[in-house]
């Protein structure tokens, strides 16, 4: 058997110099060494990875109609064997995924990475983070229960506020001027082919852009001491890789079976008892929004499209911004301080719009 | 010459071997929790959390021993004979408990107070401006009580780290050897120190446990959901079906057909009679 | 300050006379800059730092130490260095013009370890099997949940035995038949032909006598009498599903015909001609007292020699 692998491996060597190849992707030097720190990209890709499986195994039964969405998905859940598992694995796997872009993100900030000679990567990968929130968005409403269909509804109508392009961006995603069979459509493919062929492409080019910068590597150490902890992405680097990605599918897999998903009843344009709220990554933008300040129409603009879009351009503007190139955390104040305040507000306003659910009652 | 140990603060010793020990025993109880949880075991209740807490032990003496010889190693120069796993452990452990211990009732003391206080707070706010919004009164009130609770855990932690540092560096102190190998030398011998003499035995056994595990998995995995709504109730089990018996069947067939056959022949007259009928007109 | 760019097969000068020729180069992976020249003098290579280099001139390179000082210098551990083609070193062709293959830069001490490479390779393999290897069992049984269905036996009206006229004459009977298909509640015309069978047409059907229907279990579900003259066929043909006809055959008089491949089967179903591995289908039958004919639609697999049962 490995006298036949070896011959294999021989005849597509001698064509396309796979050693070579290997090589290249494999022996990547990495200065002081491989980390813990450096594994969250790799974990990321996994979770699309899974993301995509569990979705397609998923539409093989999922109907994208208003008069089947809510029926399937219950079949899937109900009659289909392990159909509860597997949808469960994808939405906590959705949700697995904006927390671990949460820790990317903040892991290449802290570091420093974003600095020259990789602004590129920094902002493929502001545009990946969009995405990301894109796909939580889109999939949300497929179920088509009251959960879902408020969650958009809401959501769109937020986006409707934008000056200018606001109605034609709302009208767009709903597919005309109220939610319905459009919107499910529209909203299906832009979550199953759309932003799956736009998160691949530009998954690639961020990997791409990632290795020919090289890892940053830590932001601390003698060269004695980067030199003697040097060792190769392969295979040490991959192995932490793997490790933390199979800590992050038991992890899923647990919280699958601690909540597995339960749908509300089927979406009507009457919302009844229920009060709509969006999936718990966007409950402390919905927070923000029931602020006093943000009142009146201007106010659900700024709170809803302008400060997070300006958040998002101050990002981008980040690397342009900040010239200097000193890369520990413990010496950038600034950076370090506005990295804890943005955590703690996100923090501090999911909760509290978690808290402010009994006063709804 | 000052001892290495000098080198380091006690809180960064104890947060260096801790933090590192907690993540190196973490995938392993995480996959006892999942098999807990598949076998609809809560693991943080009851029977599941007592399990889990028994297997820790064993988890956690490995994992302080393997990353404690690593700093030591590397950070402080120096070699630790005997158990280093064992004895760190329950020394952290029983500083554990007394923190623990202290830190539930203080914590939980501060929480109270600080829910009370936040309220009071508020209630003085909405006396001078009644008009408090509830989205921001939620806010202001969860700050109120949460920062200084947060800040009563990060002393409790930091008392933790700072008692078990001591012990750490005492037990330096008293079983290590300082080693002239220079940083690359520490460096590989660690690392090196991953390798296992047989590492096909190694990664033969462990592919073997995760098979059984991976069969226990699917055993108990549940295969329709955990959670059912009630429209949606499970397929009632099929009542054994009366079993056929031919000859009853035959017979009853027969007299069907005998009967089936006198009604349409008594149509056929019927309908000539008409037929007669409607021709004589 | 420019990084120095030597040329392999540069002729290397001391203060005192020719020593050699350059063969490698040496850089530093942080800095990307050249760290050391490998000299050959007299068959033997040795490591020269940068820091010994007076200048560098066209093809030629002048050191600042003389002849004496240069057999100090080490020689080359060629094991202890890997070539820039075997690593990924970003920038790293770029900064240093040397033909490559023979840019060498030092290979990293922890990876020297054979044993440690391939047991974490092997390590690699494990973890991904404790990842892929739970999801098998519940992939597969997800996937294949409506493959194998159990038989829908429940008893269907298709009509009354009023329609069938005369005997050995194919009767079409039309229906609807009603069926959930996973969430949905659908209905679809279906059709089966009835025969009122003379008693020699009857033999040619009932050759073994009568014939029992069983269910997955092996159990008998009904048991239709050769005696019955009402025979109903399935509306599909055998060879391979299509919905065949009564016609007038040119020389073989009134018989069933499939469109499809032209298979002929007459009044008792058995094959005249054409690709039908088998005669037609009898499905188990039911007349009520008042002439209603119930059939359960039983479906075999097509283009078989023998009934092998699918729905």
């Amino acid at each position: 058997m490995n006298g036949l692998l070896q011959k294999v491996y021989d005849f597509v060597d001698e064509r396309i110099d796979l050693k070579t190849l290997e090589a290249k992707m494999m022996n990547e030097p990495i200065k002081g060494g491989s980390r813990w720190a450096y594994v969250f990209g790799s974990c990321l890709l996994f979770i699309f990875i899974m993301q995509v499986i569990t979705g397609i195994l998923l539409m093989f039964y999922y109907i994208p109609s208003a008069d089947h969405a809510y029926a399937s998905t219950q079949y899937i859940i109900h009659e289909v064997d392990y159909g509860w598992f597997i949808l469960s694995y994808h939405f906590w796997g959705s949700s697995a995924m904006v927390v671990m872009v949460f820790a990317h993100m903040s892991q290449v900030f802290l570091w420093g990475a974003y600095k020259k000679p990789r602004e590129m990567i920094w902002l493929v990968g502001l545009v990946l983070f969009v995405i990301v929130m894109a796909f939580g968005f889109t999939g949300y409403l497929l179920p088509w229960d009251q959960r879902a269909y408020w969650a958009t509804t809401v959501g769109v109508e937020i986006m409707d506020k934008t000056p200018i392009v606001g109605d034609f961006l709302a009208r767009f995603l709903k597919g005309g001027p109220t939610p319905g069979q459009m919107t499910l459509s529209r909203f299906f493919v832009i979550h199953v082919m759309i932003l799956p062929a736009a998160l691949m492409g530009l998954a690639g080019l961020h990997l791409f852009l990632f290795r020919s910068a090289g890892p940053a590597g830590p932001f601390r150490g003698t060269p004695e001491e980067l030199r003697a902890k040097t060792d190769f992405f392969f295979p040490r680097q991959v192995w932490k890789d793997i490790v933390a990605i199979a800590v992050v599918f038991l992890t899923i897999c647990s919280l699958a079976f601690i909540e597995p998903v339960q749908l509300l009843e089927q979406a009507t344009p009457d919302p009844g008892d229920y009060h709509p709220e969006p999936e718990w990554y966007f409950l402390f933008l919905f927070q923000m929004l029931r602020l006093k300040v943000f009142s009146g129409e201007l106010g659900q603009f700024v709170a809803g499209v302008a400060i997070p879009g300006a958040f998002l351009l101050l990002l981008a503007a980040l690397p342009f911004i900040d010239r200097s190139p000193e890369r520990n955390i413990f010496k950038r104040p600034i950076a370090l301080l506005s990295w804890t305040v943005v955590t703690i507000g996100i923090l501090v306003l999911t909760v509290s719009a978690i808290l402010n659910r009994e006063f709804l009652e | 010459m000052a001892h290495p140990v000098e080198s380091i603060s006690s809180i960064k010793l104890a947060w260096a071997v801790s933090w590192s020990a907690f993540w190196t025993g973490f995938p392993f109880k995480l996959i006892v929790a999942l098999l807990l949880l598949a076998g609809q075991v809560h693991p943080w209740e009851g029977a599941g959390l007592v399990t889990l807490l028994v297997v820790s032990v064993p988890i956690d003496i490995w994992a302080v021993g393997l990353t404690a010889r690593t700093v030591f190693l590397e950070r402080l120069g120096m070699e630790v004979q005997g158990p280093v796993g064992v004895t760190l452990w329950w020394q952290g452990a029983v500083l554990g408990a007394l923190v623990l211990g202290g830190a539930y009732y203080v914590v939980g003391t501060t929480v109270a107070v600080g829910r009370k206080i936040a309220a009071a707070i508020i209630a003085l706010i909405k006396n001078v401006y009644p008009t408090l919004p509830i989205a921001e009164q939620i806010t202001l009130e969860l700050l109120l009580w949460t920062i200084p609770t947060a800040i009563v855990v990060l002393v409790c932690v930091l008392i933790w780290l700072q008692l078990f540092g001591w012990c750490v560096k005492r037990f330096v102190v008293t079983s290590g050897q300082t080693t002239s190998a220079s940083l690359l030398e520490r460096v590989r011998q660690w690392d090196y120190a991953r390798v296992p003499a047989d590492p096909t035995l190694v990664l033969v056994s462990f592919a073997g446990v995760i098979v059984t595990l991976t069969v226990v998995f699917w055993v108990l995995l549940p295969v329709t959901t955990p959670t059912p709504h009630p429209d949606y109730p499970l397929p009632p089990v099929e009542k054994a079906a009366k079993p056929v018996k031919p000859e009853e069947l035959i017979k009853k067939t027969e007299a069907t057909l005998e009967k089936a056959e006198a009604v349409l022949t008594a149509l056929e007259k019927e309908k000539s009679k008409e037929t007669k009928k409607g021709k004589g007109k | 300050m420019a990084s120095l760019q030597p040329k392999i097969k540069s002729k290397v000068r001391c203060v005192d006379g020719e020593v050699g020729e350059i063969v490698h180069v040496i850089a530093d992976p942080l800095s990307l800059d050249v760290s050391h020249i490998v000299v050959r003098a007299n068959g033997t290579e040795r490591q020269v730092p940068v820091s010994a280099i007076g200048a560098i001139r066209g093809e030629s390179v002048e050191l600042t130490c003389n002849a004496a000082q240069f057999s100090g210098f080490p020689e080359l551990k060629r094991q202890d260095y890997v070539s820039s083609k075997e690593v990924e070193i970003p920038h790293l062709e770029n900064r240093i013009h040397v033909e490559p293959g023979e840019l060498l830069v030092p290979f990293p001490e922890l990876e020297k370890n054979c044993a440690r490479r391939s047991f974490f390779a092997g390590f690699i393999n494990v973890i991904g099997a404790l990842i892929a290897l739970p999801l098998v069992w519940p992939v597969l049984r997800y996937i294949m949940k409506p493959m194998y269905v159990p038989y829908d036996n429940h008893w269907i009206k298709i009509g009354n035995i009023s329609k069938v006229k005369a005997e050995d004459v194919g009767v079409q009977y039309i229906f609807k038949k009603s069926f959930k298909d996973s969430v949905l509640q659908r209905e679809e015309d279906k059709n089966h032909w009835m025969v009122k069978a003379s008693p020699e047409t009857l033999k040619k059907i009932y050759p073994h006598g009568d014939i029992h229907f069983y269910d997955e279990k092996g159990e008998i579900i009904w048991v239709n009498k050769q005696t019955v003259p009402y025979v109903a066929f399935s509306g599909k043909c055998p060879h391979l599903g299509c919905g065949y006809k009564w016609r007038s055959h040119k020389t073989r008089g009134q018989v069933f015909l499939c469109p499809c491949h032209l298979s002929i089967y007459d009044v008792a179903g058995t094959v005249l001609d054409g690709p039908a591995p088998r005669p037609l289908d009898v499905l188990p039958i039911k007349v009520s007292a008042s002439g209603d004919i119930e059939v359960i639609d039983v479906e075999y697999k097509a283009g078989r020699k023998e009934q092998i049962r699918i729905a």
